[in-house]
Parts: C-alpha cells; structure tokens; sequence
C-alpha cells in the first residue's frame, strides 16, 4: 500500500488512527504491529513471511547477544544473525545480478530465479542489523517484548521507503510515548506537505521524465529538461515519502530522524551526503565505516574504506551495474574533495553550487539508466555529443507545459518556502492571518492531492472515438 | 487565534475530511458506469483466499476505491483546474482546450500503426476487390489538430507525411483530399467529430472524386438535446455545449437503414440517441459493424462501399441522393475474414474513409 493512494488516505489511515487512539496505552504497540503486518501485507501478502522470519531471528539474536554479552558467543550471534540477513537481502535482491554476471563471464545459462523483490526489504534489514550490532555493542538493551520489536522494524510509516530508523533512537519511546494534540497537528501538517510533495511536483515531473523516455524526437534540450526533471522528482519522491513517514511518526507518538536537509544547496559533494538520505548515510557511517577504521588509518585503507562503503551504498540502492558506477562515482569524488577541493570550494560562492548541482544531476542521470552504456548515451546527449538537434518543437512544447512545476520545485528544494512561513508565522502583522489559514491551505493541499490521485484513475474508454 | 487552536482545527479538520469521505464512499450506492469516460466503473471485487493472497483483490479494490469515489468527477475537474490554471500544463491528460475548442494531442506520428491499418486494408482489397472491376479510393480526414496544435505551440504529427504514407502503403487506391475543405469549425467544439451540416461540399467532394455528382438541397434540422461530446467530459472542465444539427431532405426520408448486427431497419437519424451518453451516435445509431443505405428513388443502380470509422456515419447519408445502395462497414467491429459472408464485391465504388485519429491508433482495426 502506498501512502499516497486512496485506500491509504481514506480507508487505512482513518480505521488505524481511530483504533489507535481507543485502545489502552499497553495495547498500542500491538495496533501498531497488526496494522503494520496489514498495511505490509496488502501489497505484499506472501512476502509477509520473510518479514516475519527476519523480525523473529533478529529478536531471537537480540536476546542470546545481549545473555552471552563480553564472550565469545555473542560475536557468533551477532554474526549468524548479520550473516542471516545479509543472505536473505541477497538472495531476494541480489541473486539474478550474480547469476546474470556469471553467466555472461563464464558463458554458461544458469537459470535466474526471477524473484520478485519483497518491498521494503532493504529498509527492513538495515534496522535489524543497526538493533543486533547496537546490543552487541552494548549501546541498547534487547527488546524482550517480540511485539515490541516487530512493531519498530514493522511499522508502517517507515517500512517501505524509511527513513532507517535506529532502535536506539525510539527504544524509549517503544515502551513510553506521549500523545498529543499538537503532536498530531504537527504529524498531519509535515504529512500533507510530504504528500503533495509527492503527488503535486514528483508525480508531475515523473510524468515528464515518462514522456522524454517515450519520446523519439530528443533534442540537447529535452536531455538537459529531463536531467532537471528526474533530479527534482527523485528528491520530491523520496523527501515527500520522507516527510509522510516523519508525520506520521508523530501523529503515533515518535520522532523518526530527519533523513532530508535542503540536499541540493550544498556547496559540496561531501556537504550534499550529509543533506540526502541522511539515516542511510549515517548508517553506512556507523555500521560500515567506522568498523573499517574509517579515516583513522592509512591513507590507502582511508581510501579502500570510502570505495567499500560508497560501492555498497550504490549496490543497496539496487543490483545493477549503474548503481554501483553511481557508488564509485561519488567515492571517487569525495576522495577528490577530502583531498584537495573542500577549502576551494568553500570560497566558490556560485561555483561550488552549480558544480555540486551538474555533478549530482549527472549522477542521477547514472542512477536512472537502465545500464552504464545508457547512462553513458543519455549523458554524451546532454553535451551535445549524439548528432541530435538542439532544440526541437516538442522539446519547447514540454519545458513551456511543465515550467511552472520547475520553477515551484527549484525554489521548494531550498529552504526559502519555510524561512519565508516561519517570517510570516512570527510577524506580529502577519501571525495571526498565518494561523487562520494554515488550515485552511493544507485541506486544500489535501483536497488537491485527492483530486489528482482520483484523476489517476481516468481512464476513458479505448473506443472512445467509436 | 492561538497556536492550540489552529491546531486543534488542523486536527479536526483532517478527521472530518478523511473519515467523511470514508463514510460517504461507504454508504454511497455503486455507480455503473462513468458517463464523461464512457466505460465501466469497477465494483467491489470478489474476496476469496486466492484473490487475496494473488494480490488482485488489493489490486481491483484500488481500482474500486479510485472509481467509486464520492464526488469523483467533481475532483477530475479540481486536478484540471489546477493543472490548467495553477501550474500552467499546457494539457490535461492530453486534452487541451484552445479558442473554446477542446482537442486530445495526436502526437506523435505512429508509422507502425498507419502500416498495420494499410495491411488491414491491402488484405480486404486482395481477398474480394483485386481480380473485380471495382475502383478503390481513399480519404484521410485530418482531426481537430491539423488546424489547432502546430499553431497553438502544441506537437503535431506530420500531415503531409502521414497523407504521403498512406497513399504509398494504399497504392491500389486513388486518393482523394480532402483538408483543403475543411477547417475548424467544422468540427464540434466538444468532440473529435465533424459536424454534418458543415461537410456537404465534403460529400460532394468526394463524390466527384468517384464520378458522382451530388447537389442535394438540405433542411438542417437542430436536435432538442445540448450535445456534450467526448472532450467535454475528458477535460472535465465546464465547457460550453455545442448544438447538435442533422441534415434531411425527401431523399433522405425514402431511405431505408439496415442493420446486419440485428437485422432490423434502423433509421438515419435515432433521435432519442441525442438523449445517452454519445448523441452522435444519432448518425446511423453509432458504432455498427455492418450497414447498408438503400435509396429507392435513386436515379441509378450505382452501389458505394465505404469502409469507415464514426466519421463516415455523419458523411454517408450525404451520398445517398448519388447511389442506389451504400454498405458500410467498420471493420473494428466486424473481421474483414467474414465480409465475403454478407456483401457481394462485384462492381460497386469503394471508398476507404478514415481518420487520422484512427489510423494512428490502429490497434481496434480487426
């Protein structure tokens, strides 16, 4: 179920929240639980069972790491059960990459397993691991209450596109949270925002990046428009998914971590990691980088620790060659930076942002590819290197029809829209209008959303022109 | 207002706006069909083991969610506001509106489909014209984006190409133009279809490209009912009504409709069509696969064989007055296999009449 969807909006989200609300205190962990399982389970219903599985051997290793804590057994606990998620995120994602690679190194035809990539996996295996490793660590306590557990590494909000919650993060908040009205209102406001983030800018321009992917009349133009286009709709996407996530963590009592900063204002590739996707890269900081020995190390190991850990970035992302190239590209970058262009750039006022901005924009170019060669292709087009036009009719024709969903979505991928409300809020001239119509816009907001995702649906008949 | 209050409204608000529409999709009675897409609504899907753990009963209960919606085209028209007049797309699924007239972009030119429609047409030429001594012809009618998109800034297939491809695919037909005839406002302003009283120097046209000449006066008679055509209802913006106008004489009444689906006579003119979700399918009651115009007064034995999509039900009446029998035929709605079943191909004219909007997307061409 996606969060940006009917059945989520009117007929999930309404029952939960009120059942939620109705149950005691020492039942809401449960509600959160079955719901999870249920909202899992209605796009997902077979792949319930690896979750399960994942949640059950993860609290079962929780439990025996923490008991055999300081001994050696513990380490072969943490290890089985690392070793065990790790074999079931590669057997689901990975399998067919490995297969389709030995296969054309050795020429053989081994059969693919064509399995169909259990949603959310990634994100669900990631907090398991952070959980065993912290109580290996000593840094938590292992949950004792499986309801509890599955209900972290389960919930909804932050189950299928994060962000990576740490258990250490809302261990506490597991087992004693408050519920408040300005928790709710707060919850509701990020969530409309991250909603019509998604529907109202990143839907929009995915349609654009469809329709130059469609296209045979490309031109340098419609190249360097869908660059823009998909660097915008990825980031609304995943923030706006992000926002809704973090919404409704509130609205249930929890504070996820910000996984979003303003990514595209950096003045840098390393300042731009440090503002996109921030629980996974802090994750691959404290679960992969640091364990490397990170920076405090030779200058060749520093180096082999950021190729590690950025191939691993690119490859969790997804089992194909470009993500991987996409990992190396932003190793290979952040080496360069660490080594030489850091101070540079922090005197490059304009410079430094459209070089983080071209670089990043290239990168997604790569991400977006369906192989290197593609990527390879869409990007010597960008620069003019494929013998195409510059400009053609239907080029001009979509930058004029999606111009203004560019220019809101430039603008909203700064911080200007909330300085500028936050001004507005404050103002002793101004406060008060803020306050009435804040409301006001976000039901609009919603209304909106729910008119577009409604208009999904058109479909008019094929024989319409009879 | 304070802060505790704005709150508490945000909150309130969101809970009567979700679980109102919750308990309203609820409660309302199924609809069954979409008259503005002119299909089908999806109805609550069937639960059973299988369906649930196969992920189509999640699958058909979205569908169900999104077209049972309360207030559903009420919302379209919301999303085509916004997409219109707040975020400036220049179309809104497609459809775009210009001059107060709406038209669906045609873009861009599909070669495979103009082949597959002229194999289609090759294949009914070699299987019961080739070895007769029959003439071929065949017309292409340009839609409302011929004369609206290139100059208004939207994409446009090549005409002349397409023209040009046809004929070259089409070479067992002589061609007849007909563009330069024609102009906007010959077509409704709500729907992709010419209008019939602005097409009589087309019907004559084209007749003369046959050696038929026609010069049949008309009384143009205006249907009761407003006509909302196909786009209105696709834009789902609150767009004027066009009028809908028909064309009789004393030809016209003598003639005699017949219908092959339901072997019955049907008249040219089904009027109370005006009154269901398509009122042009007032001309010759809409999409029929097979039909024949007889003409007894007719002052010659000559027969027409038109092959055609929904144009040629508002242009074949005006043939009528040149020839004593037209068959029509649709072959989206009939396999070109069965015609030998129903029509003797002996010496009649034939005419291949189609527009670009459905050669373009030839796929219903059986």
């Amino acid at each position: 179920m996606l969060f940006s969807s009917i059945p989520f909006l009117f007929y999930f989200i309404p029952c939960v929240v009120i059942l939620y609300f109705a149950v005691p205190k020492c039942l809401k962990n449960s509600v959160l639980l079955l719901s999870s399982l249920f909202f899992y389970g209605w796009g997902e219903p077979r792949y319930l069972v690896f979750m399960l599985i994942s949640i059950t051997q993860g609290y079962i290793f929780g439990i025996l790491i923490e008991k055999h804590l300081g001994k050696r057994r513990s380490k072969a606990f943490l290890a089985a059960s690392v070793l065990f998620s790790l074999l079931l995120l590669g057997y689901c994602k990975y399998a067919d990459f490995f297969i389709d690679n030995f296969n054309t190194l050795t020429g053989m035809s081994v059969p693919l397993l064509k399995i169909a990539l259990p949603i959310g996996i990634s994100f669900y295996t990631f907090q398991i691991l952070s959980y065993t490793v912290d109580v290996y660590r000593g840094d938590v306590p292992a949950q004792k209450n499986y309801i509890n557990l599955a209900a972290y590494i389960a919930m909804f909000p932050q189950l299928i596109a994060g962000p990576i919650v740490r258990y250490s993060d809302i261990a506490k908040q597991l087992e004693n949270r408050t519920h408040t009205v300005s928790g709710v209102a707060l919850g509701i406001r990020r969530f409309i925002i991250g909603l019509s983030k998604k529907i109202l800018i990143a839907n929009i321009l995915g349609e654009l990046v469809s329709v130059f992917k469609a296209s045979d009349e490309k031109s340098v133009l419609y190249f360097w428009l869908y660059a823009i286009a998909y660097m915008l709709h990825i980031y609304f996407d995943f923030s706006g998914y992000s926002d809704m996530a973090i919404g409704l963590g509130h609205v249930f009592g929890f504070r996820f971590m910000e996984n979003f900063d303003y990514p595209y204002i950096s003045g840098s590739i390393t300042e731009f990691w440090r503002r996109w996707h921030i629980s996974l890269g802090s994750w691959f900081r404290d679960y992969l980088y640091i364990p490397l020995g990170g920076n405090r190390v030779s200058k060749l190991r520093w180096f082999f620790n950021i190729f590690v850990v950025w191939m691993a970035t690119g490859f969790w992302h997804g089992a194909a060659w470009n993500f991987v190239l996409w990992g190396v590209m932003f190793a290979v970058l952040l080496i360069i930076e660490k080594l030489w262009l850091l101070k540079p750039l922090k005197k490059l006022m304009i410079l430094n942002h459209i070089y983080v901005l071209l670089l990043v924009m290239i990168s997604f170019v790569i991400f977006d590819a369906a192989s290197i060669t593609g990527a390879l292709s869409y990007i010597t087009a960008m620069f003019g290197g494929q013998n195409i036009p510059i400009v053609t009719f239907e080029s001009v024709y979509y930058l004029r029809s999606y111009l203004i969903i560019l220019i809101v979505a430039i603008i909203g991928a700064t911080p200007l829209p909330k300085k500028l409300a936050a001004a507005v809020e404050k103002s002793k001239h101004t406060g008060l209008a803020y306050n009435v119509a804040e409301p006001i816009v976000l039901m609009l907001l919603l209304t909106v959303c729910t008119a577009f995702l409604i208009d999904g649906s058109f479909n008019p008949f094929l024989y319409f022109r009879f | 207002m304070s802060i505790k209050f704005k709150n508490i409204s945000l909150v309130a608000m969101t809970a009567v706006f979700l679980c109102g529409f919750l308990l309203w999709a609820i409660l309302k009675p199924t609809d069954p069909e979409s008259v503005s897409e002119r299909r089908p609504l999806a109805t609550f899907p069937d639960v059973n083991g299988e369906s649930v753990l196969s992920g189509s009963f999640m699958t058909d209960f979205e569908k169900y969610t999104l077209d049972q919606f309360p207030l559903r085209d009420q919302f379209r028209t919301v999303k085509a506001v916004t997409a219109f007049y707040i975020l400036g797309q220049k179309d809104n699924n497609d459809i775009y509106i210009k001059d107060g007239f709406a038209s669906k972009l045609e873009y861009p030119l599909n070669s495979d489909s103009i082949e597959y429609a002229a194999s289609r047409f090759r294949f009914i030429y070699n299987q019961y014209m080739a070895d007769k001594d029959m003439r071929i012809y065949l017309s292409i009618i340009p839609d409302k984006n011929y004369f609206m998109a290139e100059k208004n800034g939207y994409p446009s297939i090549d005409y002349e190409k397409f023209i040009s491809d046809m004929r070259g695919h089409m070479n067992f037909a002589e061609y007849i133009g007909i563009t330069q005839l024609l102009e906007l406002s010959d077509y409704y302003c709500t729907d992709t279809h010419w209008r019939q009283e602005k097409i009589t120097d087309v019907a004559q046209h084209l007749a003369a490209g046959m050696g038929v000449s026609l010069s049949a006066k008309y009384i143009v008679n205006q249907a009761d009912t407003p006509f909302y055509g196909v786009y209105y209802g696709q834009s789902a913006l609150p767009l004027p009504h066009d009028d809908l106008y028909y064309l009789d004489n004393e030809v016209l009444k003598d003639c005699k409709v017949y219908d092959f689906e339901t072997s019955a006579y049907i008249p040219i003119y089904d009027l109370d069509k005006t009154k269901g979700n398509d009122p042009y399918e007032m001309f010759l009651s809409g999409s029929k696969s097979l039909l024949t115009i007889e003409n007894p007064n007719a002052s010659t034995d000559k027969e027409l064989i038109v092959f055609r999509d929904s144009f040629g039900s508002s242009i074949a009446p005006l043939f009528a007055e040149g020839y004593a029998k037209i068959t029509l035929v649709d072959i989206r709605y009939i396999s070109p296999n069965m015609l030998g079943r129903f029509i003797e191909f002996t010496n009649q004219d034939v005419l291949f009449l189609y527009s670009t909007s459905v050669l373009n997307n030839s796929i219903t061409i059986k």
